[in-house]
């Protein structure tokens, strides 16, 4: 399916020179990125290079140690709490782990920030609760705990618990990557349908040819730093040779996934 | 908000019953007791403080028109009370002695006792061999007589192992139970005491007869005089004897 | 014999009384050592460091100092060089409230760092607040995994409660003695103030296990509860 991001607008997201130490270890050298309204672009690299943490800095989940965030031309302050709780309140994020509010219902999970954080009223948020899973397929286990969900259920949850709040860009760290093989299909299914409506996307994932075809971008990360970049038939065409085309292949031989 | 209003409610009643006291158009003035010194100050079978000295005390109270409440008070630290103005005054059978006269002032004496040693019933124990014979003793914390014990542990051929209980009762309670084969106190209590249990007085085993006075903080000069006066007052009426009577200190 | 029973019978009501006012104080420490173990717990943990130092020291302090010291020193001393003029059962209150806070704030303090990250950081991630996401997200299931441990504090202090006596508070013990100097029935009564406690226990216990079972989760097991 194509989406056409327009490629005159300015970008909703540049990040300049983001570096970021835990304790002795450099996890991001020096990072540049940058993300359009309506693109999708998609990290990859091994386990370690930085990919997660370099969406976590995007959103200040973690403190960048250096760098600057841009935020639709606005420069975000990391600490201007009050700021960065607006910020965030704009991107949304899908975590490997889902991370859903275990004591609360699927549609708890989703109605608490509306009310909290965007002061909408019970019923308001319910409302938007209740559409957010049935986009997602989920409206009749919206009375369900975390505890009694699959892993791909609870991932369709995430999504729609960070859909609700209507976020200009869209986090996904590694979405699929704790979901069990059979349970891969129905996560995807509901990115492609994001893709569609033209959601702005940056994504962390092993899933090659899922996003492949969904990616407008590609960004190969190792050792905290973008590698490569380019579009998927500029890294991952046939005869290409890149590092990244290398490392896929490694990973393919090892799910036995075909690129 | 029904759960949270049920909250607010028990929130209320802790501090309720925590807190108040009622309003009255008196003065008021506490009066610190040890509740478990029978004859002079118990609380008795309605739960309301009794005792020689409750009595003297609201008979004093009433006649300068003062409203006076009894409060069970730790013997132990029943000075410190005193001394940070948690009670107003002592009236609960206290000897009056030179180190306690240091940190309160004390009014004239009103009852004169003597220090004796209780035994059980049975007993053939002398003061001699209970002083001299290394055996085990008792006496209220806090008290002359315990603290003379002390200081005169080892003088005079004494000899004895001496135990400190919360109160005469509970050294008595041992008495029976074998861990000591005597106990030292006032001899009015002691009279209570025997009068209940299988115990007798033996006799004065050493120690000079004390005073009881009522204490009241130092310098409290008004306090003071309207005890002394009360004391005297007391004395001269009929209902001093009616006390006696009643008592039997 | 039998004027063990008679004394027990008229005893009752009049300790029955005590029990109100131990209840009073176990309630009233409880619930203060609850919102102090809660603020102290979210500091520590996800608070300013030099607060958490802090609150480290107040826990050391109240964990090290034994109860009885405690209340005298507050009884006696602190409350009264401060002016603050209270009566037993509230000075009762608020040092076991003091210590209770202590122990509760490591307990709560543990089950914070039992926690999963990701719960904290999917409620930042939403643009909650630090105080919207300690209190919507991550106390609430805090609470829950701490009812057992909870329980156990409960019944600790329900029992230090009896130490309120030596700052002259009428509760069971106070008024059990002052019974026993009158009738001398030392034994018998004493046996009734401990099933009298061991009723209050009991009863706590019973109500806190039914309070676990209501606030339960379908489905979830907490993790090292």
């Amino acid at each position: 399916m194509e989406h056409n991001p327009t490629s005159r607008t300015e970008p909703i997201l540049t990040a300049s020179n983001i570096s970021k130490s835990f304790g002795n270890d450099l996890i991001l050298k020096s990072v540049d990125i940058s993300i359009k309204p309506g693109e999708i672009k998609v990290l990859i690299g091994p386990s370690g290079g930085g990919k997660s943490t370099i969406l976590q800095c995007l959103n200040c989940l973690e403190t960048p140690d250096s760098g600057e965030i841009r935020f639709n031309g606005e420069r975000i302050d990391f600490h201007n709490r009050k700021a960065l709780y607006r910020y965030r309140q704009q991107v949304g994020m899908i975590f490997q782990d889902f991370n859903l509010f275990d004591h609360m219902t699927a549609l708890k999970n989703i109605t608490i920030a509306l009310q909290k954080v965007k002061g909408m009223t019970g019923r308001e948020a319910s409302d938007r609760a209740f559409s957010e899973l049935e986009q997602v397929g989920l409206q009749d286990k919206s009375h369900l705990y975390p505890a009694e969900l699959s892993g791909g259920q609870k991932q369709r949850v995430a999504i729609a618990r960070a859909l609700a709040m209507k976020p200009k860009l869209l986090l996904l760290d590694e979405p699929t990557s704790a979901l069990d093989p059979e349970l891969v299909g129905e996560v995807t299914s509901v990115i492609r349908k994001l893709a569609d409506k033209g959601i702005t996307m940056l994504m962390a994932t092993h899933q090659i040819s899922f996003m492949r075809s969904l990616a407008d971008r590609i960004l190969f990360i190792r050792n905290g730093e973008v590698e490569e970049q380019g579009k998927p038939e500029e890294l991952l065409g046939t005869g290409m040779q890149t590092r990244c085309q290398k490392f896929c292949y490694e990973l393919n031989h090892m799910d036995g996934e075909k690129l | 908000m029904n759960k949270k209003s049920l909250l607010i409610l028990l929130a209320v009643s802790v501090f309720t019953v925590a807190g108040i006291t009622p309003a009255s158009a008196k003065d008021k003035i506490v009066n610190g007791i040890d509740a478990n010194f029978p004859p002079f100050a118990y609380i008795d079978k309605k739960g309301e403080p009794a005792g020689f000295d409750v009595e003297a005390m609201n008979w004093i109270a009433e006649k300068n028109n003062l409203e006076v409440t009894h409060k069970p008070v730790e013997w132990n630290s029943i000075i410190q009370t005193l001394i940070t103005g948690k009670i107003d005054v002592i009236a609960s059978g206290m000897s009056i002695t030179e180190k306690r006269a240091e940190k309160v002032d004390f009014t004239i004496p009103y009852w004169e006792i003597k220090q004796v040693m209780v035994v059980p019933e049975n007993s053939d124990l002398t003061i001699e061999k209970i002083m001299k014979g290394n055996k085990k003793i008792g006496a209220q914390k806090g008290t002359p007589e315990a603290e003379w014990l002390k200081d005169n542990e080892g003088e005079n051929g004494y000899n004895y192992e001496l135990r400190i209980y919360k109160s005469s009762p509970l050294a008595v309670q041992d008495i029976m139970n074998g861990r000591i084969v005597a106990a030292a106190m006032n001899d009015a209590p002691a009279k209570d005491i025997c009068s209940k249990k299988d115990v007798r007085i033996l006799g004065e085993f050493g120690m000079h007869a004390e005073d009881f006075g009522y204490a009241v903080k130092k310098g409290d000069k008004e306090l003071l005089e309207m005890m002394n006066q009360g004391i005297k007052d007391l004395k001269a009426s009929p209902r001093w004897d009616e006390l006696v009577e009643k008592y039997n200190p | 014999m039998i004027e063990a029973v008679t004394v027990i019978k008229n005893a009752l009501p009049f300790l029955l009384k005590g029990g109100i006012t131990t209840v009073t104080i176990v309630i009233g420490a409880m619930a203060i050592g609850l919102v102090v173990g809660v603020i102290m717990s979210a500091v520590i943990v996800y608070g300013n460091r030099w607060a958490g130092t802090l609150f480290r020291i107040y826990i050391w302090f109240f964990q090290g100092v034994p109860p009885l010291v405690l209340l005298f020193m507050f009884y006696f001393g602190v409350f009264n060089y401060i002016g603050f003029n209270l009566n037993e059962i509230m000075v009762a209150m608020l040092v076991l409230g003091m210590i209770t806070g202590a122990y509760q704030a490591n307990i709560f303090r543990g089950a914070m760092q039992s926690m999963p990250k990701g719960q904290f950081k999917a409620a930042k991630a939403l643009g909650m607040s630090n105080l919207q996401a300690i209190g919507s997200i991550i106390l609430p299931q805090v609470l829950r995994m701490s009812i057992p441990a909870w329980s156990n504090e409960f019944s600790i202090i329900l029992k230090d409660s009896a130490l309120a006596f030596v700052i002259g508070a009428p509760e069971i013990m106070a008024r059990t003695q002052f019974i026993a100097s009158r009738t001398y029935q030392h034994l018998p009564l004493y046996i009734t103030a401990a099933c009298i406690y061991f009723i209050l226990t009991w009863a706590g216990f019973k109500g806190l296990k039914r309070l676990e079972n209501k606030v339960m989760i379908p489905g979830y097991s907490y993790h090292g509860a």
